[in-house]
């Protein structure tokens, strides 16, 4: 029982970051109809940005949390300026090509600019385990899980309320009308990057000192996160967040009880169950009649 | 004589060997090692054609190619070596598999578009991936299998430049097939449908059996390349084929052009042979590649067979026709009077309506509606916004369900009919936001109205249409007549996207009636157009159904337009029949005229 | 403060829906745009509004050239537009829709939420419930309301009464008389002839695209050229 409490623990840690990955997909599509294959190597940069940032450059630890998403935010805000601006008025097929290699273009830029296999970044808690009853915990599970939980409900409540998130909601239910309120495509579209690849930083911090910097980390964080995301729904911010957790559980406790083998099939299997059963996700928000 | 331009389409079907007897040219003159890379370009043309159909024309985003190319590679390898079957045929039976696996991958994956579908594929490629990692006693694992050298009657091939040569025949296989649906008419169905699935469905080509076919063969195509390959790798393991390479091999359609199996060959070669060209900057190629997909989608859409698409229009200043100068069809004697035309007693109705009924939640779009329309008539369907004219257009059509009632059209229900199914029925349509099919001539749009477009039928016009067989002929007289009919026939080799709206509409006329269809439902067939040209267009529907004997349903806003062509005229308001009779009586009506003015409003 | 168009052409594609419309109209005027179906009508205003390209002309409100902006400056430059669809939230409650106009035109000094809610006493009643689940009726107040609340000079309507009983159609057209009244300019799209006629005094009847008749209300209801102008 303790164990499965502990696998449990882990499996909720890894989740809390998925969540983080997802989540961004999720706020990015809501608002501007793009889904954003580049996240994972957004999630990377904050992975990278956090070494450089800690390890090399030696500055204060909890500043990391606050300038590595603010970094990362910005160079998403760029993507869409530079890149998917112009693509606005086609069809989607163009875009999602240049975001799936947007996100390709970012992990090659990092794998060039490191000779490393894998960089370690340590952890902003301790990682001595403490014994509750007969479970062994970290403080560094705990922190990693709050801190990217607490992450994601600000997302979140950015989203749902306040001047930004509402016209990002506007902007998401009626582009038509939201022009009529005053409000400008670009800037609205603007802030949406920064919030998703915001969020895409915070994954990367956690992520840093948890699974270490690679370039794998792009392709798995964003496979993760679009798993996560279709699961919940894809348009349901509560979706992306259960569905990162449901994710990690699963694959943690695959991993625990059947093979290591299993851990990489479970996602890929859950998410074939979810499409084939409700393929508009778990979470998905009540279809509201346009008006 | 030899008439070349008969065999135009065999000759074009045939190019792309050129460029795979160009490259085995190109080996003779190089070292072993340079041979070996082009031996890797001839297979990565190969995958890029075979993109071509699949992201191209048909327009999926699949992450799975590297998926593909591990089944034919180990399928072929793990036969010759466990089997002892000879090189040809373990790559035919590689190529098969793999053709069976881009069909299990298709079956789940064509209810969804876009990056859903996108994420079905990537499920199919990592399942794959992992399977071969697992099933160590057959696959070797992650250490990976060694693939033999090919023997091949009776002689092991170890010299690189005959390997270049097998190869190259192994290409042309896969590459003459593809060639040939590409040109042909299932690679025309599959651009329609990208650019218009409504239009396309109205035509007979039902979209998920197409983007299984697509997979299915396009996949046929990679595991082929794939197998010919592992040889001269000599060591193939799963990692090879991961989802990197798989979103690599996206670049070479995007980056060759989307439009044309060149595009393929030019992208698949160039790619796939560029870290070997540029060894020094080797590492920087990847993120070269990604920059350069970029780049192409930004700026050059098309990729670079566009590059040459324009120059080939500067240079011979393409051959579009003006609109100007169109050959006067319109017949100059008076219509026949109306009344006149339908005969006595007999009379047999194209399409009964009864009491017809569509809502939405609690809104009644149409109300028990009951409608009959006259064999050889044109029946008019008007109303102010919101009557429920167009969605009782939508459910003759088929695009909508009803809630109650029946539609049958000569006597055949149409209840439960899918929409691809109508148009053997006799039923065709236009559509309010013209749907003509961009990127194909209007020739090509018409042919596709011909209806002939289940897969085996396509597949088999494809061929015909390579071969200019007395079928293939025959079609493009149907086509040329119905494009004549309309007064288009100059504009059969242009590009339909390139015509004014007015001709346009016509085109879509053209391909509305080529079938002959037994009942023609136009959806606001002047809607937008100006006004010189609604004249026009008046006389032309009027020539056809008196010519053709046609029967038209015709639903338009323009007024003055229909009671001037129907002969007869049904008036819909708030979702119910308000008024129906002779056009011109029927338009003078005080009810119909509240309608327009506004005394009759909601209760 | 006087809003000219000139010579404005819209097209989609090919499908040319406006060809050629001039008008002016200052606040405290009102100008009704007639015809039937399809005569480009809704075009015209949503070019103006900003919603869709212009292909040709001019529109210049105040002395500044604002053809081709987008919806949004033209908004914060005091043009309103309640489009035909209404094009609302659903999920947004009657406060928050209107706080969203509130937030996007802070400089134009927004109008305030009590004033929106004298004009539209429903709407006070049903402050939180979501727009989606109004009536037809209230969902145009609202959407007319968000306009109101950019604080515009002009505001142009598209079909204010499509869809709704004649009573309540009645009541809105009272609203919006005493809105023009208060000095704002209104161009109102209307199928219906006589709520047309208590809006305003003018009109200019459309046709297939093209201007077929401009002059007072009255005297078209009595010319030829409406009657034609629909039915031929």
């Amino acid at each position: 029982m303790s164990e499965l409490i502990m696998i449990l623990v882990g499996g909720v840690k890894i989740g809390s970051i998925y969540a983080l990955a997802a989540l961004g997909i999720v706020v990015i599509h809501k608002a501007t109809r793009v889904v954003n294959f580049a996240q994972g190597g957004l999630v990377l940069l904050g992975a990278y940005g956090a070494y450089v940032f800690i390890v090399e450059m030696r500055w204060p630890y909890w500043m990391a949390y606050v300038v590595i998403p603010a970094i990362v935010g910005c160079v998403a805000v760029l993507i869409e300026i530079v890149v998917l601006r112009r693509m606005r008025r086609g069809d989607l097929f163009p875009v999602v090509i240049a975001t799936i290699f947007l996100g390709i273009a970012l992990s090659e830029g990092y794998r060039l600019s490191t000779r490393a296999e894998i960089l370690s970044v340590p952890s902003f808690v301790s990682t001595m385990p403490f014994v509750i009853g007969s479970v062994v915990i970290s403080p560094e599970q705990l922190w990693v899980t709050f801190g990217a939980l607490l992450a994601a409900a600000a997302g979140i409540a950015i989203f749902q309320h306040g001047r930004v998130g509402r016209s990002m909601r506007a902007m998401a239910s009626n582009v038509r009308g939201a022009q009529l309120c005053g409000y400008s495509i670009d800037r609205v579209y603007g802030m949406t990057w920064f919030l998703g690849g915001a969020l895409a930083g915070y994954a990367g911090v956690f992520t840093a000192p948890v699974r270490g910097v690679s370039s794998e980390l792009a392709i798995a964080t964003v496979a993760a996160a679009f798993v996560a995301a279709v699961i919940g729904g894809f348009d349901s911010l509560i979706g992306a967040v259960a569905g990162g957790l449901i994710l990690g559980v699963s694959e943690t406790l695959a991993a625990a009880y059947i093979s290591s083998a299993m851990k990489s099939a479970i996602s890929f299997l859950l998410l074939f169950v979810v499409l084939a059963i409700r393929p508009q996700g778990l979470f998905a928000p009540k279809k509201v009649r346009s008006v | 004589m030899f008439n070349v331009a008969r065999h135009r389409p065999l000759f074009i079907a045939l190019a792309p060997l050129l460029s795979v007897v160009a490259v085995v040219g190109l080996g003779a003159a190089v070292d072993s090692y340079w041979q070996y890379v082009l031996g890797m370009s001839l297979s990565a043309m190969l995958v890029g054609s075979a993109l071509v159909m699949l992201t191209g024309y048909a327009r999926c985003i699949t992450l799975a190619t590297g998926s593909i190319m591990a089944i034919g590679a180990y399928a072929s390898a793990i036969l010759t070596v466990k089997s002892g079957m000879p090189f040809a045929a373990a790559v035919i039976a590689g190529a098969i598999m793999g053709g069976a696996g881009g069909f299990l991958m298709a079956l789940p994956s064509v209810r969804f578009r876009s990056h859903n579908l996108a994420m079905v594929t990537l499920v199919f490629q990592e399942v794959v991936i992992i399977l071969l990692r697992e099933w160590k006693s057959v696959t070797g694992g992650a250490e990976g299998l060694n693939v033999p050298a090919p023997h091949l009657f009776g002689v092991t091939i170890s010299n690189d430049f005959i390997f270049l040569i097998v190869l190259a025949v192994g290409t042309s296989v896969g590459l003459l097939p593809l060639s040939i649906l590409l040109q042909g008419a299932f690679g025309k169905n599959l651009r329609a449908m990208a650019c218009s699935e409504v239009a396309a469905r109205a035509y007979g080509i039902n979209v998920k059996r197409n983007l299984i076919a697509a997979f299915t063969i396009s996949s046929f195509a990679i595991a082929l390349a794939s197998a010919l390959m592992a040889p001269r790798l000599r060591i193939i393991d799963p990692d090879s084929f991961g989802i990197l390479p798989s979103i690599f091999a996206l670049a070479y359609p995007i980056v060759g052009g989307t439009t044309s199996i060149w595009g393929g060959i030019l992208g698949g070669g160039l790619l796939r042979a560029m870290p070997e060209i540029l060894r020094p900057i080797a590492d920087y190629i990847e993120l070269g590649e990604a920059l350069l997909v970029i780049g192409i989608v930004l700026f050059l859409p098309g990729g670079i067979i566009e590059l040459f698409n324009r120059l080939h229009k500067i240079v011979t200043r393409g051959h579009f026709v003006k609109a100007g100068k169109l050959p006067d069809f319109i017949s100059s004697e008076r219509p026949p009077e109306r009344g006149k035309l339908c005969s006595g007693e007999n009379v047999a109705w194209a399409a009964r309506i009864e009491e017809l009924s569509v809502r939405y939640g609690a809104l009644k779009a149409v109300d028990q509606v009951s409608l009959n329309v006259r064999q050889g008539t044109i029946h008019g369907l008007m109303g102010a916004n919101g009557a429920g004219k167009t969605t009782l257009f939508n459910a003759v059509s088929g695009f909508i369900k009803p809630s109650g009632g029946s539609i049958s059209v000569f006597g055949e229900a149409l209840d439960g009919l899918l929409i691809e199914d109508r148009i053997r029925l006799g039923v065709t349509r236009t559509f309010q936001n013209v749907a003509i099919f961009s990127g194909l001539t209007c020739l090509e749009n018409v042919k596709i109205g011909l209806g002939r477009n289940d897969i085996g039928t396509a597949l088999a016009r494809s061929v015909h249409g390579t071969f200019d067989t007395i079928r293939a002929r025959e079609e493009s007289e149907t086509a040329m007549r119905a494009l004549h009919s309309v007064g288009l026939s100059a504009y059969a080799y242009v590009r339909s996207e390139l015509l004014s709206l007015g001709n346009q509409r016509r085109l879509e006329l053209a391909r509305a009636i080529v079938s002959n269809p037994k009942l023609l439902l136009l959806d606001e067939p002047v809607s937008g157009v100006a006004e010189e040209e609604v004249s026009k267009i008046h006389e032309l529907l009027r020539r056809i159904n008196r010519d053709h004997g046609i029967t038209m349903l015709i639903v338009e806003h323009n007024i003055g337009f229909l009671a001037s062509l129907c002969d007869r005229l049904t008036v819909l308001n708030h979702g119910r029949v308000v008024a129906e009779g002779e056009p011109k009586a029927t338009v003078s009506l005080p009810l119909v005229r509240d309608i327009y003015f506004g005394e009759a409003l909601v209760a | 403060m006087t809003l000219f168009v000139k010579n404005l052409g819209v097209s989609y594609g090919r499908i040319t829906a406006v060809k050629d419309l001039s008008f002016s109209i200052a606040p405290g005027e009102s100008l009704a745009l007639l015809g039937p179906n399809g005569a480009g009508k809704t075009s015209a205003v949503e070019s103006i509004a900003g919603l869709i390209p212009k292909a040709a002309g001019s529109v210049v409100f105040d002395g500044v050239d604002l053809t081709g902006r987008s919806a949004d400056q033209i908004v914060k430059k005091g043009i309103a537009l309640v489009p035909q669809w209404r094009e609302l939230f659903p999920s947004f409650s009657v406060h928050e829709t209107l706080l969203a106009a509130v937030g996007a035109a802070r400089h134009r000094q927004p109008v305030k939420l009590d004033t929106i809610y004298e004009y539209f006493p429903a709407l006070s009643l049903r402050k939180n419930q979501a727009a989606g689940s109004l009536s037809g009726g209230e969902q145009q107040m609202l959407a007319i309301g968000r306009a109101l609340v950019t604080n515009p000079r002009i505001i142009l309507l598209d079909e204010p009464s499509a869809g709704l009983a004649i009573g309540i159609a009645r009541s809105l057209v009272g609203i919006l008389s005493r809105i023009r009244d208060s000095g704002v300019g209104l161009l109102v799209v209307e199928q219906n002839l006589e709520l047309a006629r208590s809006l305003a005094t003018s009109c200019v009847v459309l046709a297939a695209a093209t201007t077929r008749w401009r002059g007072e209300i009255d005297h078209a209801l009595h010319s030829d050229e409406l009657r034609r102008a629909y039915f031929e």
